[in-house]
């Protein structure tokens, strides 16, 4: 299958005061059409710095980001704002919904900014099927303060899929959830990957939640570690993962 | 913007109070513009119904300059003059209507006399009349009366006027009114007490052969610059004043502009104060905003739309502001043209601005409110995406206002006076106004430099006994300087207008009482409406009646100076130098007082010599008609001496007065009594005096008097600048609750660990108190300043040392009065915090 996602030797050097960080050194990856893959690692790995640099919201210092055959670490803002809006999507630990709008009106989001007519026609359409794929067909009028923390998580995940974009990234959306709500979630992005060929890049601490991915990359102190190959599973068993990480001192 | 404008304006929906407080803010500072406007249009109208009133039809107006009237000589020359279609002569004098036969204790009751001829008159001016007819001729012995006085003497069509006759021992006069005149009649500051005659009749009346004016209409194909010049190369025999409609016109606007140029003032710093509050608010927005305007980015706003989210929120608090603003300052000028009403030397009647003007003012208030938008939105577009991604918002990066961006909204609304300002108000008024206007900008920009230690200072009253509130507010001041600074800028500002009115108020009050106390010499002041000559029997009764020290006559009357005029006022030297006013700072004041009694010398004040370059020993050529010149040696310059109509009066003796300057009598007695004596001799004076249809006037009255007027003027200004407070204290209603809302968590955790509600509203309150006293430190210190240039620019004389301490009073009482009532909401908010939710809050 053809990498819809690739970076090369990607670095990112923060300033602070008299300090630097460098808070990637060199990472190199690839990502397919349809893939679910996790980037996991301890706080302070670098991996939220990894998924800010491949989803185009923030420049690396150096090396590039390949994004469907073109290279978007350099773009304009402009241009990167075009790319947000059209071809990825983002999931956010803190849900980030806006609360004066309804669950159509937040789901609807990307288009409005665009300046599209949610009302009528195929955009309507793929917003009504996109709450039904997250299961809150019903709470359609329903305002953020409304619904209960995973719900909330769930209208952000239809927000993201609702342009059917390239790629969608999610950084720690378990982050704010009790377990089982948090399974759902994970469900909810798993299936958008095998219903709908959805690509996927999940930043996670919390090996239950890297369980569901495909393959699973290790980052730790700016750099990918290892790489674990799950492969797609329907049970998300967190055995091998598990495994694999205490061996490497995880 | 795609549908983000709709975003945009539920935002606004959804935070109602913080919303309807911008709303106001700009609706007050555009009430105050439109009410400005209005009352600059009224008096524009009135100035021409006025000048349309004194000029009628005529081209040119020749009046006598100096006491003595335009003698027949010059009467003729004018009438030959070459274009001169119509010349309508006229004498105005006052006198006094006898008492009713049955009445005879009443004192005699002053009227305004116009005497005419009838024929030329009725070319320049229509007499109205409510009944009868006119006057048949220049000699009949007939009268018409104002309707007015008709009404208050019972006087019909038919019925007999009396009037006295003027030198010798000769009866009273009895003329026949046959037509009465609409309303107050044709004379302005005449109460509507008004007699007309035919001229010549009443010249005879008050033995006086001259006129007080010639009214011109020129001839065809005559224009009145030529007419004017003709009359000039004419009339060679006695100094004479030309004025035209126009003249007439711009001397009652200068007389305004310093009002209009103050209101102007006023209605751009509250607009100014508007445009803060809305820099303010949607700073605060902004701020609060991040993670969602984060959010927007990260899914695919551009930096535009986030531009256009935050302006377009400002188009609509700007429409709404100016469309309530022109409801207020509709009623507002109501109100001020109510109380112009009682206070104008005209007759003032509001006229609404212009479609155009009303237009302007809508547009101004959306325009200043766009532009303090421009910063704000300049930060919510400058946030990156990856603040949606933060856990927390880091305070660093929420992005304080830059202060600097406020130099753009005082240009703006620096613009918007200028093209609001009233045109004929002068070049000297627009300069005075412009620097108060940057004085207060520059306080402003000083107020984050001085907040800290201002705040520490401010926070010493409550640190005694409410040292945790006190420590808890201090930090909450100096958690955003800008935010702060804003918003005690705006109360400082609004509070330094009404320090500089207040100082221009004392000002002028002192100035007046150092004028009664340091040149009246007298306790009582006793006027006349005609001159009384100084061998006249009233001036020795008075002075006969037990426990009168002195009387001592006055008159003020005009001469001119290498053809600019001046005033000048006759005085009995000995008279001064016995009571021992007037201060000199050169020449000897023994020497210099006697000599006036003398002849051949006058006094000067400081503000004319120094003007002139004229001092002790130098000569000053005064111009007395038929090309002749009186040259008076200086003998003394004093500090102050007598107002007259355009500024301090030269002293001269009363042998010059009469005998070069032709001043007939004096206008005033100045009455001092002995001492001890005053409360048995004050009643049998005033009697006296009014027996001989005299006016009485403690020196208590007319300090009085003169502090009603001024508190009239000073005390519209002062509710207009109050305005801006109330704007500023909307400002600090709104950075309260966002301080509140902002330590949300740190209030539950603080209220867990035992604090009680009353503390926390204490908190609250306590930061609304230090901020009130920082703005009123500030607005006070700003407040003279801007007072003292004010008075100093204003040419009316050296800036006495002495501060306007009710003023100041006023100002911090205000100050932190207005801040503490402001906390009363975000006070109760805080204190209403439920403890789990407040800990929890994110």
């Amino acid at each position: 299958m053809a990498a819809i996602l690739e970076a090369h030797d990607l670095a990112k050097r923060y300033r602070l005061g008299a300090t630097t960080v460098d808070a990637l050194r060199g990472v190199s990856l690839a990502v397919d059409e349809g893939e679910f893959v996790a980037l996991m690692g301890p706080s302070g790995s670098g991996k939220s710095t990894l998924l800010q640099l491949l989803g185009g919201l923030d420049r690396p210092t150096a090396g590039e980001v390949v994004l469907q055959g073109e290279m978007i670490s350099q773009l304009s803002d402009d241009a990167a704002t075009k790319l947000r809006r059209d071809r990825t999507g983002f999931v956010f630990q803190s849900f980030n919904l806006i609360p004066l709008l309804d669950v159509t009106e937040n789901v609807a989001l990307p288009f409005t900014i665009s300046g599209a007519d949610t009302s009528k026609g195929e955009i309507s359409e793929r917003i009504r099927d996109v709450i039904a794929l997250v299961e809150l067909a019903g709470k359609e009028r329903h305002k953020p303060d409304q619904l209960s923390a995973g719900e909330q998580q769930r209208v952000a995940i239809a927000r993201a899929l609702v342009t059917r974009p390239a790629l969608l990234f999610a950084d720690e959306p378990t982050g704010n959830l009790d377990y089982t709500t948090g399974t759902e979630i994970l469900e909810a992005l798993w299936r958008s990957c095998v219903e709908r060929h959805q690509t996927v890049v999940l930043v996670t601490h919390d090996s239950k939640a890297a369980a569901y991915a495909d393959r699973v990359l290790v980052i730790s102190d700016g750099r990918i570690r290892d790489e674990i190959v799950l492969g797609r599973r329907s049970e998300h068993d967190t055995g091998p993962l598990v495994s694999r990480l205490a061996e490497l001192g995880l | 913007m795609g549908g983000l404008s709709s975003l945009a304006i539920r935002s606004l929906a959804a935070r109602r109070g913080r919303t309807g407080l911008s709303v106001v803010g700009i609706a007050l500072g555009v009430a105050v513009l439109y009410a400005s406007l209005a009352t600059d249009a009224g008096i524009a109208a009135s100035i021409g119904r006025t000048v349309r009133h004194l000029v009628g039809r005529a081209d040119l107006r020749v009046e006598s300059f100096g006491p003595v009237g335009l003698s027949a000589e010059s009467l003729a020359a004018i009438d030959a003059a070459p274009g001169v279609a119509v010349a309508a002569p006229a004498l105005q004098r006052r006198t006094y209507l006898p008492p009713a036969e049955n009445d005879a204790s009443a004192a005699p009751a002053p009227v305004t006399v116009l005497g005419i001829e009838p024929g030329p008159e009725a070319s320049v001016r229509d007499l109205v009349l409510a009944g009868g007819v006119p006057l048949s001729g220049p000699d009949a012995s007939e009268a018409l009366i104002s309707a007015t006085l008709a009404a208050a003497n019972g006087t019909a069509l038919g019925d007999t006027i009396t009037l006295p006759k003027l030198g010798g021992d000769e009866a009273p006069v009895d003329l026949t009114v046959v037509g009465i005149v609409a309303g107050d009649g044709p004379i302005l500051g005449s109460a509507g007490r008004t007699v007309i005659l035919p001229l010549h009749t009443m010249q005879r009346l008050f033995d006086d052969a001259t006129v007080s004016r010639v009214d011109i209409v020129a001839g065809e194909g005559a224009s009145p610059a030529e007419v004017s010049t003709a009359i000039g190369v004419a009339l060679t025999s006695q100094p004479y004043v030309i004025s035209t409609p126009a003249s007439v016109a711009d001397s009652l606007r200068s007389s305004s502009a310093d009002f209009r140029s103050t209101t102007a003032l006023i209605a751009a710093v509250a607009l100014f104060v508007g445009a803060f509050l809305i820099f303010n608010t949607l700073s605060m927005t902004v701020s609060e905003r991040v993670r969602e305007l984060g959010l927007l980015r990260a899914a695919g706003a551009t930096r535009r739309q986030l531009v256009g989210f935050v302006v377009v929120q400002a188009i609509v608090l700007g429409i709404l502001g100016g469309l309530l603003g022109l409801v207020a300052g509709f009623v507002l000028a109501e109100l001020m043209a109510a109380d112009l009403r009682s206070i104008a030397s005209i007759p003032f009647e509001r006229v609404d601005p212009s479609l155009g003007s009303i237009v302007a003012v809508v547009a101004i208030g959306l325009g200043v409110t766009v532009a303090a938008a421009i910063e704000p939105a300049r930060r919510a577009s400058s946030i990156p995406p990856v603040e949606a991604l933060r856990d927390r918002i880091d305070p660093t990066t929420a992005r304080r206002a830059r202060l600097a961006w406020l130099v753009g909204v005082f240009v703006v609304v620096g613009i918007a006076g200028l093209l609001t300002w009233p045109r004929d108000a002068g070049f000297a008024g627009l300069a005075r106004s412009g620097l108060v206007y940057l004085v207060l900008f520059g306080a402003v920009l000083t107020a984050p430099f001085v907040l800290g230690a201002l705040g520490r200072l401010a926070g010493l009253p409550f640190r005694g006994v409410l040292r945790v509130e006190e420590r808890l507010a201090r930090a909450s001041i100096v958690r955003d300087r800008s935010r702060t600074t804003l918003t005690v800028g705006a109360l400082a500002i609004g509070l330094a207008m009404v320090v500089a009115i207040g100082g221009v108020a004392h000002q002028s009050r002192l100035a007046a009482s150092v004028w009664l106390d340091e040149v009246i010499p007298g306790d009582e002041l006793v006027t006349s409406i005609r001159p009384i000559a100084l061998d006249e029997d009233v001036i020795g009764q008075l002075a006969a009646i037990d426990g009168v020290a002195r009387v001592s006559p006055f008159a003020v009357f005009e001469v001119a100076r290498n053809g600019v005029r001046m005033d000048a006022a006759a005085v009995v030297g000995g008279d001064m130098l016995a009571d021992g006013r007037l201060r000199f700072i050169d020449g000897d004041r023994t020497a210099a007082l006697n000599d006036l009694d003398k002849g051949g010398v006058a006094v000067l004040p400081r503000s004319i010599a120094e003007r002139t370059g004229l001092t002790v020993g130098s000569t000053l050529t005064l111009a007395v008609g038929e090309g002749k010149v009186a040259d008076l040696r200086v003998a003394g310059v004093t500090e102050r001496t007598l107002p007259g109509g355009v500024g301090e009066a030269v002293l001269v003796g009363w042998p010059d007065a009469t005998a070069v300057f032709g001043v007939a009598g004096a206008d005033v007695l100045a009455v001092r009594y002995v001492p001890g004596k005053a409360a048995e001799a004050r009643p049998v004076l005033e009697e006296a005096a009014r027996t001989a249809a005299l006016e009485p006037n403690p020196l208590e009255t007319v300090a009085g008097a003169v502090d009603t007027a001024l508190a009239q003027v000073f005390g519209l200004f002062d509710a207009l600048a109050l305005v801006a407070v109330v704007v500023a204290a909307l400002g600090i209603v709104n950075t309260l609750t966002v301080s509140v809302l902002e330590r949300v968590r740190e209030l539950g955790v603080l209220r867990a660990a035992g604090m009680t509600r009353d503390q926390v509203r204490r908190t609250v309150v306590v930061e609304a108190g230090i901020l009130g006293i920082v703005g009123s430190v500030l607005g006070i210190v700003t407040g003279l300043i801007a007072g003292a240039i004010l008075v100093l620019l204003a040419g009316g004389g050296p800036l006495i040392l002495d501060l306007p301490w009710l003023s100041i009073a006023a100002a911090l009482v205000l100050g932190i009065g207005i801040s503490m009532a402001a906390s009363w909401y975000p006070a109760r908010l805080a204190s209403r915090l439920a403890i789990v939710a407040a800990v929890q809050h994110e």
